[in-house]
């Protein structure tokens, strides 16, 4: 009897500090969709990410310990847009989790939420780099979008798990809040970005320059996804010298020292932006890694 | 209307009786009647209105409208494999060719239904004209995490055999593959069966197959009864893959890999029926491992990959009565292995270099050895260049030189960068 009532007290104690039972397990292909999303779904949902920030998200490899982690998911949100084309389908093949395929509830394709720029128009081959028939999926730099792809959080966990509702809800609008206030943090930075020339390395810049004002007069790269030739260089050079740009920005992932050639011929400045959540130090989230990229470019073009 | 009248007698009937059962407060049956007939007409108008109501759209904010694929078209995609040989010697490929077409490859995938993937490879060179390569179902929807195959597929044994030639690091697959094996793989037509499993936190993968038969087979070998005349003469396989993550940039993977089942063997005679063969049980049993390292941040420009597999052929001599009488065919068991690295010198150029030993089934278990590097520059994803130096011998003293280049293009759908 004596036995029992001990057993039966540890059980309870056990149990009662048990933490909470998540209610979702998501994988997210990014960081910065892994941020949003613990953003909205908050201590109801775990979450793990695939890509890295610093990491080129075209070229991620498909290991199999991530298949452990989407095996047993309830949601696999992916940027979309062909950007995870590269590897998704290994990883989703491997799985074998009926709930991650196209159709399935947890098959979340985060750029059905947002304004697509970019959707290539006429005929298209290969000839023309490594284009994105779909549209530019880097869409996540832009708040705006930051804020569709919160609200889609929201509906996508609502619908999977309806008694967290109000909890999602008020999680996205905290969210929403937190954005808002941080934005207005940048407005001077963002004046001082609005019309000025710069180089970018990739076109995964468009929907931040979109949002700041900052134009993009050049691109390091001739094509989409092929590496610079030099004479593509000379063109670069000479499209700074003729723009007066004073910026070359560039992705942590890609190759510095042809940046700091065409720098060192035209006086530009190199600055490596974080393209996602955890790119470089000090963007442990969704709004320092914006904030990051708003100041350093501010502070550079001033 | 009929169907009107209808609907509003059968939703009355259940309104009421619905009314009975959760009612709380009580009322006359007239009241009944005329409350459930007057919800059943407000139900009638709603459904009328749902019913003509064009279809809301599935998404509130503006993304990209509409399927990608409309007419749900398969993927078509084709690969070409160009081979030249500069060998100082002549060509050593088996058509004598310097330069050719080796293959070309034609593929059409698609999901079938929500039940299955299908996949058909179509092979297309010179010698075999048109061969089905692969062709293959696989399931996507079957519970505790198994997966299906059924058709006909690459043999999951051993680490390279699963890869497509021309997706190799090399322009041709190790020698022990071209010899315990086929020069362009082993595949199989059957079932196979796998499951992810993690009982021990790291990523394991137990894969088993049933196939028709054990390696294609040889024409001008006769024996009296087909190698799958017997459940137990048809080809058995089984590969476990252990997998770990060493740190973010490095990783481990270490395999094991079997296959069992009949397969032609020559009596060195030919008996008077025009029998010249028997069917023997063969066994091939390996291991495979490999250590790849490719940093994050830096993965696009640095990488590198050390592989080995080493193979073991078991051939059974219980048909041979007396395995010592004179003209008694030689039957042994035969080992083979390589070694492969390969370094990333940029970000589209790679340096690699093998090292081959096998004991050549074809020449009486006579060692060939051989050692080659070679140099791969991919100017985009679908677009391949190498050139390949080897220097292979046999026991025995024979060795030549071999100087390959091969050049494959991909024409299609981008597809998934193999792991």
């Amino acid at each position: 009897m004596m036995v029992r009532t001990i057993m039966t007290v540890l059980v309870a104690a056990a149990l009662g500090a048990a933490p909470a039972q998540a209610q979702l397990k998501v994988v997210t292909s990014t960081t910065d969709l892994y941020d949003i999303a613990k953003a909205v779904g908050g201590t109801r949902i775990t979450a793990t990410h695939i890509g890295e920030g610093y990491q080129d998200p075209h070229f991620i490899e498909a290991k199999p310990s991530f298949v452990l982690q989407l095996r047993n998911a309830d949601v696999w949100a992916f940027v979309g847009l062909d950007l995870e084309i590269g590897w998704m389908s290994l990883l989703l093949d491997g799985a074998r989790n009926p709930r991650l395929n196209p159709g399935g509830s947890g098959y979340l394709d985060v750029s059905r939420a947002i304004a697509v720029i970019d959707v290539p128009t006429g005929n298209l081959d290969r000839s023309q780099g490594d284009v994105h028939p779909l549209g530019n999926p880097h869409y996540w730099l832009d708040p705006e979008n930051g804020r569709r792809m919160a609200k889609l959080f929201l509906a996508k966990f609502s619908e999977l798990d309806p008694k967290g509702t109000a909890v999602y809800d008020a999680n996205e609008k905290a969210f929403e809040d937190k954005l808002g206030a941080t934005e207005k943090g940048w407005a001077a930075d963002l004046a001082s970005i609005r019309g000025k020339p710069v180089v970018a390395w990739h076109t995964s810049w468009h929907y931040f320059g979109q949002y700041t004002g900052m134009k993009i007069v050049a691109y390091m790269e001739p094509k989409p996804g092929v590496p610079p030739s030099p004479s593509h260089l000379l063109s670069v050079v000479a499209a700074i010298k003729a723009s007066g740009a004073k910026v070359i920005i560039m992705e942590p992932f890609y190759d510095k020292k042809m940046s700091d050639l065409v720098a060192r011929q035209t006086g530009a400045t190199v600055l490596v932006l974080p393209p996602s959540v955890g790119g470089v130090p000090g963007t442990p989230d969704y709004f320092m890694l914006l904030q990051k990229d708003v100041s350093m470019l501010a502070a550079a073009l001033r | 209307m009929f169907r009107s009248v209808l609907c509003v007698a059968v939703v009355a009937l259940s309104t009421t009786a619905g009314a009975q059962q959760a009612g709380s407060a009580p009322r006359s049956k007239a009241d009944s009647v005329a409350k459930a007939t007057a919800d059943s007409l407000a139900f009638v108008r709603e459904f009328a209105k749902t019913v003509s109501a064009p279809a809301a759209p599935a998404r509130a904010v503006g993304g990209p409208q509409g399927a990608t694929n409309p007419r749900m078209l398969p993927d078509f995609s084709a690969v070409g494999d160009l081979v030249g040989d500069l060998s100082p010697k002549g060509s050593t490929q088996g058509d004598g060719s310097r330069l050719g077409v080796r293959e070309v490859e034609l593929a059409i995938q698609s999901v079938v239904d929500p039940y299955f993937r299908g996949d058909m490879f179509l092979a297309i060179n010179d010698q075999e004209k048109i061969a089905i390569e692969q062709a293959f179902l696989t399931t996507t929807s079957m519970p505790w995490g198994l997966q299906a195959r059924i058709g006909r597929y690459l043999m999951p044994v051993g680490k390279q055999n699963v890869t497509h030639r021309h997706d190799l690091h090399t322009v041709e697959y190790p020698y022990v593959i071209q010899k315990f094996m086929s020069e362009d793989g082993l595949k199989g037509t059957g079932v196979s069966v796998s499951q992810v499993l993690a009982p021990f936190g790291f990523y394991q993968e137990l894969v088993v197959s049933v196939i028709d038969r054990f390696g294609d087979a040889v024409d001008s070998l006769q024996a009296p009864d087909a190698v799958n005349k017997n459940l137990g003469g048809l080809g058995y396989s089984a590969r476990l893959r252990n997998y770990w993550d060493l740190s973010q940039a490095s990783n481990l993977e270490l395999s094991l890999s079997g296959i069992t089942g009949n397969r032609q063997t020559a009596l060195g005679f030919t008996t008077t029926d025009g029998t010249n063969a028997v069917n023997a049980r063969q066994t091939l049993v390996g291991a495979d491992l490999t250590y790849r390292w490719k940093p994050l941040q830096q993965g696009l420009y640095q990488s590198f990959i050390l592989q080995a597999e080493w193979m073991r052929q078991i051939n059974d001599q219980g048909w041979l009565a007396n395995p010592d009488a004179a003209g008694a065919p030689l039957i042994r068991n035969y080992d083979g292995a390589y070694v492969f690295a390969r370094w990333q010198l940029a970000q589209r150029v790679y340096a690699g270099a093998r090292w081959d030993t096998v004991q050549d089934p074809t020449f009486r278990g006579a060692r060939l050895t051989a050692g080659s590097g070679v140099l791969e520059w991919f100017p985009s994803e679908f677009s391949k260049l190498v050139a390949s130096y080897e220097r292979r011998s046999w026991v025995g003293g024979i060795a030549e030189d071999r100087i390959l280049l091969q050049a494959t293009f991909a024409v299609g759908p981008h597809k998934a960068h193999p792991f």
